[in-house]
């Protein structure tokens, strides 16, 4: 999972349990407005996994905030349990707790900040965007040597192989019957085929290997949907990631859908509706 | 250089004037008034009774704003008016208005958005007054300079933020407007519309204590209201308290005692619990989907902007959040959070410097006009 | 006889020991079964029947779910050792758990997990006593033995993953390899889930 965005130092917040007494590291990967991830040990101390942890929110009414707290972190371990035993590449669920659980102090009284929390599979490999970032660079560099943008066909296929595969991951996603929410190419994980290959280095002036397995990641705004709306939705949001994160590689956004047509029956109609969707955009008026 | 504003986007007929001396020192508001059209309890404002009442009062209001900026007809450069977005027939009768006073006067016309004349005002009173106060706030402006906008009012619900030469809409609702939403329930409480029925809901809700259960629907960085009202006006009609307030209606909060958790959960919601809940509802869903906006930008600051953004409960909920992210919150306050002629006469005046006109049959007015639409010249 | 006793390190709840032991051919289970109906307090263990455990991974995640919820008080047993037997359950039916993955006078092949909740029980304290009362034969407690011994088929049915293969991928992009590391991944999501619904 990524380690691209360090987050701001937060002193004052202290984890529910048992993670605020736990002596197993917590490696902080990421603090969203939502909910802040750690890289760490779970089961076994050389299991590695992801814990997810959903703080309390103070500026909430506490009836209200435990509400949400609790329905999101179980919706999201609903979902990814759910896809697990469908066999759709996801992290697994290892642990979970969405009591808010509020630590408790010296003298056993339990109130302050509570949370609920998720631990997942822990899952090797580096997230799309960082491979097609690393890709888009080596081309420009191409471009500079050889005065000329056409690019080379093994390089393209090699880009249309690995959108194939991202439209495939998400159609198995949407014929578990699961809407991710919020699919953008920090949310695709490239997991290699073999561990060694995890490790080794990516050397930075070369072209990236795009070998591996597409493991979908953050179910926070998942639902259980098979609507052709939501699932073409879905694929919307997908769309305008490619387009905002990955000038070179929008062209060949159309692999994707070529991907998700051929991975499930119900592919084609969502589709279908994906084109209403586009032309919808956002050309929503302000008056209420 | 002097710009008089004509609003009329909504209920409220504001003018002013604003001053840019020459010499570039602080600008000034030389005029700054405004007259409401307050429909009966029960009843929201119509678009023909608003625009009535525009009609009937825009000369009055410029002729008493040109008596309080001291200042002649001769001494006016622009005329700015509201362009949109808004309702329609308020929108046109100020727009006659201001083609009127343009042709009459001899003066270049400036249409702005709305919107846009909303955060541009509320941004530059910040900056002036922090710099008023004290130098050492410098720091914190900087910081402060690219805050993300909540912009809250009975027509618009959006989360804004300013990237490459244009505010962009990072959410919104997918339906009816927050400010939309708390009128409409005021309707059905038959709260009274004076001095605004946001603001009466906000007082009662200060009475409010038990939290009812209400959809909450948050979508990425959109949200939808319309679900929403329809349960709080189901639960007003099986509670009997929609209609006005009955006369052996129980009032709890009147005692001033404590109530237990266990008679909270168990006893009938009064009209407060009702207001309380729809505010701790639909506020933490604003705050929700702005902190999400700030966390995708990487935005400490937050400027409350429009109506609702004068509510206490909405502010200091925003600041418990932007506390928490190690940054903070500004609101305008009252007097500037409604509508008025000087955010109009502000945003137009600085379209003007920079040589933009309203060509004559142009001057047009447009219920829909989006704030992404807007290229934005006056920033960088 | 030697008894090979296992205190493990739980990730995040290190405070509290725990201490589990592996045997087959077990010649005592009603004798021990009898003490634990009888609530003798020196009998305070979770006996688990080992044929329900797919691995080790299995085990652990009840004894971290049972344990974390001992440290948060809210314990749906009686103490935290029959917590770890329903903890493996993934309904809230409690005595259906002990039915399904508890000791039973069959039972030949026996999990046994004691928890160090006062300082007086140890690793040798509880290696002492288990020498004495349980005749069978100690075995490592790792997937390896574990292999040998459950009953994939019974753990299958007691989680409801009838439908999942027991070998071999079914599609190109599936994660999990192959079947038994997918039905143990299901099976820890049912144990983290269970009460969810």
């Amino acid at each position: 999972m990524t380690t691209a965005d360090p987050p701001p130092s937060s002193s004052t917040y202290t984890p529910p349990p048992p993670f605020n007494t736990s002596t197993t590291p917590l490696i902080p990967i990421y603090q969203g407005a939502e909910a802040h991830l750690y890289k760490t040990t779970f089961l076994t101390p050389s299991t590695p996994a992801a814990l997810k942890i959903r703080p309390s929110k103070p500026y909430r009414h506490p009836i209200l905030d435990r509400r949400l707290t609790r329905a999101r972190i179980l919706q999201e371990a609903r979902c990814l349990h759910k896809l697990v035993k469908e066999d759709v590449s996801v992290p697994a669920v290892l642990g979970l707790d969405w009591e808010f659980a509020v630590a408790a102090d010296n003298e056993g009284n339990r109130n302050g900040n509570g949370g609920s929390w998720l631990v997942m599979e822990w899952i090797e490999g580096e997230v799309v965007r960082v491979i097609l970032e690393r890709w888009e660079r080596y081309m420009k560099g191409l471009a500079r040597e050889s005065g000329s943008q056409e690019i080379p066909e093994g390089e393209a296929e090699k880009v249309r192989g690995l959108l194939r595969k991202i439209g495939a991951a998400v159609g198995s996603l949407h014929k578990a019957g699961v809407i991710h929410g919020d699919l953008t190419t920090s949310n695709l994980i490239l997991r290699p085929f073999s561990p060694a290959a995890a490790n080794a280095p990516e050397e930075e002036h070369s072209s990236p290997s795009m070998e591996g397995e597409i493991v979908m990641i953050d179910f926070g705004l998942a639902s259980q949907s098979v609507q052709d709306e939501d699932r073409a939705v879905d694929l919307y949001v997908l769309e305008r990631a490619f387009g905002s994160s990955h000038p070179r590689t929008e062209k060949f956004f159309e692999e994707v859908l070529v991907g998700y047509r051929e991975s499930y029956k119900g592919a084609g109609p969502a589709l279908k509706r994906l084109e209403d969707v586009r032309m919808r955009g956002r050309k929503r008026s302000m008056i209420g | 250089m002097i710009a008089i504003g004509l609003e009329g986007s909504a209920n409220k007929l504001g003018v002013g004037i604003m001053l840019h001396p020459s010499d570039g020192s602080t600008p000034q508001v030389l005029a700054n008034i405004r007259h409401t059209y307050v429909s009966p309890p029960g009843e929201g404002f119509l678009p023909k009774d608003t625009a009535r009442h525009h009609r009937a009062w825009v000369v009055k209001l410029v002729k008493k704003a040109l008596r309080e900026a001291h200042i002649s007809v001769a001494d006016v450069d622009c005329i700015c008016y509201t362009k949109g977005p808004g309702m329609g027939a308020p929108l046109q009768s100020v727009a006659v208005a201001a083609r009127t006073l343009s042709l009459l006067w001899g003066k270049e016309l400036i249409g702005v958005n709305h919107c846009v004349g909303r955060m541009l005002y509320a941004y530059y009173r910040k900056i002036r007054s922090l710099t008023l106060l004290d130098i050492e706030m410098g720091r914190l402006i900087t910081g402060a300079s690219n805050p993300v906008v909540l912009y809250v009012s009975g027509g618009n619900t959006q989360v804004i933020a300013y990237s490459s030469q244009r505010y962009r809409i990072f959410g919104e609702t997918l339906d009816i407007a927050v400010g939309n939403c708390l009128d409409r329930f005021a309707r059905t409480l038959h709260i009274s519309n004076d001095p605004a029925p946001g603001y009466n809901i906000e007082q009662l809700a200060k009475k409010g204590k038990q939290l009812v259960d209400l959809p909450y629907t948050v979508k990425g960085m959109d949200c939808s209201m319309s679900g929403i009202l329809a349960a709080i006006d189901g639960l007003a009609a099986q509670y009997g308290l929609n209609g006005e307030q009955k006369e052996d209606e129980e009032e709890h909060e009147i005692t001033g005692e404590p109530v237990s958790n266990e008679t909270l959960s168990t006893r009938k919601p009064t009209r407060a619990d009702l207001c309380f809940s729809l505010q701790e509802t639909v506020y933490s869903m604003l705050v929700e989907i702005t902190e999400r906006a700030m966390a995708h930008v990487g935005s400490k600051e937050v400027l409350i902007v429009g109506g609702v953004g004068c509510n206490e409960r909405l502010q200091e909920m925003m600041g418990i959040m932007a506390r928490d992210r190690g940054g903070s919150v500004h609101a305008t306050d009252e007097r500037f959070c409604i509508d008025n002629g000087i955010m109009i006469a502000q945003a137009g005046i600085m379209a003007y410097k920079t040589g933009f006109r309203t060509p004559f049959k142009e001057s047009t007015c447009t219920q829909r006009f989006r704030t992404d639409d807007v290229f934005v010249q006056w920033r960088d | 006889m030697s008894v090979s006793l296992e205190t493990i390190d739980l990730p995040h709840l290190s405070s509290l020991a725990v201490h589990v032991a592996l045997y087959k051919d077990v010649q005592n289970t009603s004798y021990l079964r009898q003490q634990l109906l009888s609530a003798n307090t020196e009998f305070e263990y979770a006996f688990i029947d080992a044929t329900m455990i797919l691995s080790r991974a299995h085990a652990v995640s009840a004894i971290f779910r049972a344990v974390n919820d001992y440290s948060n008080e809210r314990l749906k047993s009686r103490n935290i050792h029959s917590e770890i037997v329903f903890s493996l359950s993934p309904t809230n039916n409690i005595a259906d758990s002990f039915r399904k993955f508890g000791i039973s006078d069959s039972t030949n092949n026996l999990l046994v997990v004691k928890v160090s909740t006062t300082p007086n029980i140890t690793h040798e304290s509880v290696a002492a006593h288990l020498a004495q009362h349980v005749q069978g034969s100690s075995i490592p407690f790792d997937d390896v033995a574990l292999a040998g011994i459950s009953d994939v088929a019974k753990i299958k049915k007691a989680y409801k993953l009838g439908s999942l293969p027991s070998a071999a991928p079914n599609q190109a992009n599936g994660t999990h390899g192959d079947g038994k590391k997918r039905l143990e991944l299901s099976v820890l999501g049912a144990i983290a889930l269970r009460g969810a619904t």
